[in-house]
């Protein structure tokens, strides 16, 4: 195992999906473990966060820990009520996510651990359990750098710009990206000619903003839930079509791209479909970005 | 001696958008003031109530619906006129934004004389929110 790393412990989005079709590219829902000379960063607390849990109260020399969290869907946060090391004394738990202040944070997370959905709640774990303010702009932890910004995507929620080592990674695990452009490309005919220019200047704007939040990243992992025939009656879902994303991705220099937050409908043969269409869409453009299925279990050294 | 001029703010990082309400409002008698991020809004927000306030959502320092709720506990505010506009088009941020007293939540593009029509009703009318 390289010193440090990013391991994808959860790819799936909306609900986990451990269904022997889908055993490839993996089941369980939103977690990566971004490890940094065993200081242990993770992305949301998915359904994945359970076997990074175990493994890391078997195994882990630093027992602290900052958990990032994208937003409070459930996905995101499902797996904490069964995180091992939230439960054992000698841990420290960061927790960071969207909120106006640390009992907002709090409460999110008490949420889902009170009955009549949860038989105990977060007064049963142990571990020593710090919620970072969510006004911080930038984070730290150990040699790792964060800093974040808000997405398209129901409620408040983050991207989060990642440095670790010599990488720059960008964690975007729900977003819907070009909204406003295709809001736009609806109604340009309602629009005056006057309107029509500006609202073109207005969406290169947003464009151009948008490609400044993950511009030449080295690693970009991003919502890729939904195909084209999908999107056509989930647009407004909180969720981004693949191809925006190749294509967004592209037009960012970023290095290598890693589909993510799969939708739990497709199986491994449909993924593999939409890995090969992505394909297409690189050969097309002729782009030296390289572009990935993050499936459960993949490893990408940061060293 | 006659009333004096209704004041409206916009914040939105977009500098086509506020462009846009400038556009908007030029037939208008009123004073438009627009702010580029929540941050520096709040400078001016902080002592001044403006008979209406645009917030986008999605911005660089902190997002608009957060701000309105920062906002909201200041006395100063409590009662503002507050419309969101935004790109954003999802039940979950209507209902925040509903739920912190916005008067209406307007998702772009939106064109001019729609912005118009929006400012006049609400500054000519009794703030509803009351």
């Amino acid at each position: 195992m390289a010193k440090s790393y990013l391991r994808f412990w959860g790819v799936r989005g909306s609900y986990a999906a451990p269904f022997p079709t889908h055993l490839k590219v993996g089941g369980n829902t939103s977690c990566v473990e971004v490890n940094v000379d065993d200081h242990v960063l993770i992305c949301d607390a998915g359904t994945g966060i359970i076997p990074l849990g175990n493994r890391l109260a078997a195994e882990a020399k630093n027992k602290e820990l900052l958990i990032l969290l994208t937003h409070y869907h459930w996905d995101h946060i499902c797996g904490l009520p069964f995180f091992v090391p939230a439960f054992i004394p000698d841990w420290h738990i960061n927790f960071f996510g969207p909120g106006e202040s640390i009992q907002e944070m709090k409460q999110k997370l008490d949420s889902q651990m009170q009955a009549p959905y949860f038989p105990v709640g977060t007064e049963t774990w142990m571990a020593k359990i710090n919620y970072v303010n969510p006004r911080e702009t930038k984070l730290s932890h150990g040699p790792i750098e964060i800093s974040y910004y808000s997405v398209h995507h129901p409620g408040v929620t983050y991207g989060y710009k990642i440095k670790a080592g010599s990488k720059t990674i960008i964690y975007v695990s729900d977003n819907e990206c070009q909204f406003l452009d295709k809001s736009i490309k609806q109604k340009m005919t309602e629009f005056s000619e006057e309107e029509q220019i500006m609202f073109e200047d207005m969406n290169r704007e947003e464009y151009e903003y948008e490609l400044e939040t993950i511009r030449a990243a080295d690693i970009l992992i991003h919502d890729a839930q939904y195909t084209p025939e999908d999107y056509e009656t989930k647009r407004g879902w909180g969720h981004s079509c693949y191809v925006d994303v190749v294509n967004y991705a592209i037009d960012a220099g970023v290095k290598d791209l890693y589909l993510y937050h799969h939708d739990p409908y497709n199986d491994d043969n449909a993924i593999d479909k939409i890995y090969e269409k992505c394909l297409e869409i690189l050969q097309e453009r002729d782009t030296s970005l390289r572009c990935h299925i993050a499936r459960e279990g993949l490893e990408i050294p940061l060293d | 001696m006659g009333d004096s001029k209704k004041t409206v703010v916009v914040v939105d990082d977009n500098a086509t958008v506020r462009a846009l309400f400038e556009r908007s409002t030029e037939d208008l008698t009123l004073d438009l003031i627009s702010f580029s991020s929540a941050e520096a809004a709040m400078e001016y927000l902080g002592e001044n109530k403006p008979d209406l306030l645009f917030l986008d959502i999605i911005m660089p320092d902190k997002d608009g619906l957060t701000f309105l709720s920062e906002l909201r506990k200041l006395p100063l505010h409590r009662d503002t006129a507050v419309i969101m506009i935004t790109s954003k088009d999802y039940a979950q941020d209507r209902t925040v934004a509903n739920e912190l007293g916005a008067l209406e939540f307007i998702t772009k593009p939106m064109p001019m004389r729609a912005i118009s029509d929006i400012i006049t009703n609400h500054i000519n009318n009794d703030n509803p929110y009351n």
